[in-house]
């Protein structure tokens, strides 16, 4: 068990494992809010957003978007990297902080999982939607073919990415359902209509909670979760070298793989905070969500905020320390050019906005965490938006040259795209255990347990 | 393990101690049990039992070369048979450094579904199985160590054991299988 005369708490108020159950289950076996169909409702209004701007994208042809010849990646491709950026904090925290032991993950790591998964589906319809021809989207799946056969290009990051992407996808899937398996086997025995048992009962595959499959069952646990921490590395390094792997300036860095998984990091931090913050006073569950966790949390923003920053600054003076006349107009061009602006949002929102969690009081005021972590959100987008934007916007030859403006079909997908994720987030609320009921049981200080 | 009687006699807890002492010392006794059921894990519980270290570790390097070994045979294959060669900047058809990253990822791939597959193969589970329940709270809250009764003679002996190490039930019931 889990006592230290110098550690807090991770599960205030005396928690007992009865406790622990009709706490996480509520919300799931009685009615549903009005606060939940609010929700609900006003998600699925932005997802119909989504699905509107997504078709007429995908009838009409790109053309709907403000690409043009000098910039050929804006908003899709800022997008993506966004969602995938926030679908790193999922497994991050439960895959990297297991293999270190760190037991506050307990509480969060259900959540940040299910966030992961919806976000790295919100990044893959960015990337078909940006296909010009989205209906041939399986031919970077080295497929045989009629071409001759022709296969997919190996030495391309892009194809790297769609292994990498699709891989991180349906490991975390299995991941994530791995943890549920018990906490549905428990929904399952509480379960008092029909249909809910049967759907409990299929999705549970039987489980009972002996201690020979229990065995087992950690031991698969922790190699799935060793193995994804090189895979959550690797996923941002590879979705990185579709820039570094280029000779734009600006996006041929090598800093870009380390540099890119610190700011994974960071934005999916700023999403789970987002999340958790609201969460665990609307579904009450600040006493497994305590501000101890909520200190940690800021803590990581911290560190991860200061890391991407050192990379924005180690950026430049590699630039100038190159004598590459290019790369040097490329980061002069960033942070005082027609794009300056979206620059200086980056950092401020990323380098010097989470500055201020260095004091206590900000670590624990949840309204200030809150609105810290949609400034990360924000920055985290716009760092995106200023390193694919800003470096293609002004090409080798002047008359190249170009300013990018989106249209009123990228601001709606971008948009859409929260309520496609939110829509999911609601359901996964609603119907599954929002905190991994036996981990938190397993790690209830001993005393207080029984009954 | 066979038996001629097919009786379990059932100890429920609410303390992971008290089972873990109880589970020892039935397992001392020579008693044969069944299993422990519990909504969480127990550390030190696979000893208490004797269970044996699950060697799914093997499987999940096995695995592991699998999917390595397949990303490189299709990898070589494909940019090294008689079909359309991408020849770019006349660089060798064979670039073992750009095979690493999907190399890796199918090494990742094939072991976390072959790993999780072997798991609910090993351990019996299947989407919609009925499980065969000791005690209705065995996921929720409560612990249950299942013993085989091999002769009625052995129940006050089991019972006993259960009792001393604070059980707060003691039951017996028809073994289903």
């Amino acid at each position: 068990m889990y006592e230290s005369p110098i550690r807090e708490v991770l599960v205030e108020g005396g928690k007992t494992y009865t406790d622990v159950s009709n706490d996480i289950c509520r919300p799931l076996e009685n009615k549903a809010t009005k606060g939940w169909w609010i929700g609900f409702i006003v998600s699925a209004l932005v997802l119909a957003l989504w699905i509107g701007a997504t078709t007429y994208t995908l009838m009409t042809g790109i053309g709907t978007w403000g690409l043009n010849k000098t910039v050929g990646w804006a908003f899709d491709i800022t997008n993506f990297v966004f969602w995938v950026g926030i679908g790193h904090a999922g497994t991050l925290i439960s895959a990297i902080l297991l293999l270190f032991r760190q037991k506050w993950r307990m509480s969060i790591n259900r959540s940040a999982e299910a966030m992961t998964i919806f976000a790295v589906i919100c990044a893959a319809s960015f990337i078909v939607s940006h296909m010009g021809r989205p209906w041939v989207a399986y031919w970077p799946i080295p497929l045989p073919n009629a071409f001759g056969s022709l296969w997919v290009n190996f030495n391309s990051p892009l194809v790297w990415d769609v292994f990498a992407i699709s891989t991180y996808f349906s490991v975390s899937l299995v991941f994530w359902y791995l943890g549920l398996i018990p906490d549905i086997a428990t929904i399952r025995d509480r379960a008092n209509t029909r249909m809910r048992k049967f759907m409990y009962n299929f999705f549970a595959m039987g489980w009972d909670g002996s201690a020979r499959t229990w065995n087992r069952y950690e031991l698969v646990s922790l190699i799935l979760a060793g193995i994804s921490t090189p895979l959550v590395l690797s996923v941002h390094s590879i979705v990185s070298m579709d820039f570094a792997t280029s000779v734009i300036p600006g996006w041929h860095t090598t800093i870009f793989p380390p540099y890119f998984v610190a700011g994974a990091i960071f934005s999916g931090f700023g999403m789970v905070l987002t999340l958790l913050v609201i969460g665990r006073v609307v579904l009450k569950q600040e006493e497994y969500i305590t501000m101890g966790h909520l200190d940690a949390m800021c803590k990581v923003v911290m560190l991860t905020g200061s890391m991407v920053g050192l990379a924005y600054i180690t950026e430049f003076f590699i630039a100038a320390y190159s004598g590459v006349e290019y790369e040097q107009y490329a980061f002069i061009n960033r942070a005082t050019g027609p794009y300056a602006w979206a620059y200086w949002i980056m950092m401020s929102c990323n380098l010097i906005a989470p500055q201020v969690f260095w004091t206590k009081w900000a670590r624990s005021t949840p309204w200030f965490i809150f609105v810290l972590s949609i400034i990360v959100n924000i920055g985290m987008w716009f760092e995106r938006f200023v390193i694919i934007v800003t470096s293609l916007h002004r090409d080798y030859i002047t008359s190249s040259w170009a300013m990018y403006t989106p249209t009123w079909v990228e601001f709606s997908i971008l948009l859409g795209s929260f309520g496609l994720f939110f829509t999911l987030y609601f359901l996964f609320v609603r119907y599954l255990p929002t905190i991994n009921m036996s981990e938190i049981k397993a790690i209830l200080p001993k005393k207080q347990a029984q009954h | 393990m066979k038996n001629n009687n097919s009786k379990l006699i059932l100890g429920i807890y609410d303390d992971p101690d008290k089972v873990l002492a109880a589970t020892r010392n039935v397992r001392k006794a020579g008693f044969d049990i069944k299993d422990v059921y519990t909504p969480f894990p127990i550390h030190g519980i696979d000893k208490a039992m004797g269970i044996q270290r699950s060697r799914l570790g093997i499987a999940a390097f096995i695995f592991a070369m699998t999917g390595l070994l397949s990303a490189v045979v299709m990898m070589v294959y494909m940019s090294w048979g008689d079909d359309w060669n991408i020849n770019i900047g006349g660089k060798p058809n064979l670039h073992i450094p750009n095979y690493i990253p999907v190399t890796f990822e199918l090494s990742i791939l094939f072991t976390a579904f072959g790993m999780v597959a072997t798991f609910f193969i090993v351990s019996k589970m299947a989407h919609g199985k009925n499980p065969t329940l000791m005690d209705i709270r065995q996921t929720d809250d409560r612990i249950v160590i299942a013993v085989n009764l091999q002769s009625d003679s052995d129940h006050k002996a089991i019972s006993d054991i259960f009792v001393n190490h604070g059980a707060l039930e003691v039951r017996e019931r028809e073994s289903s299988i």
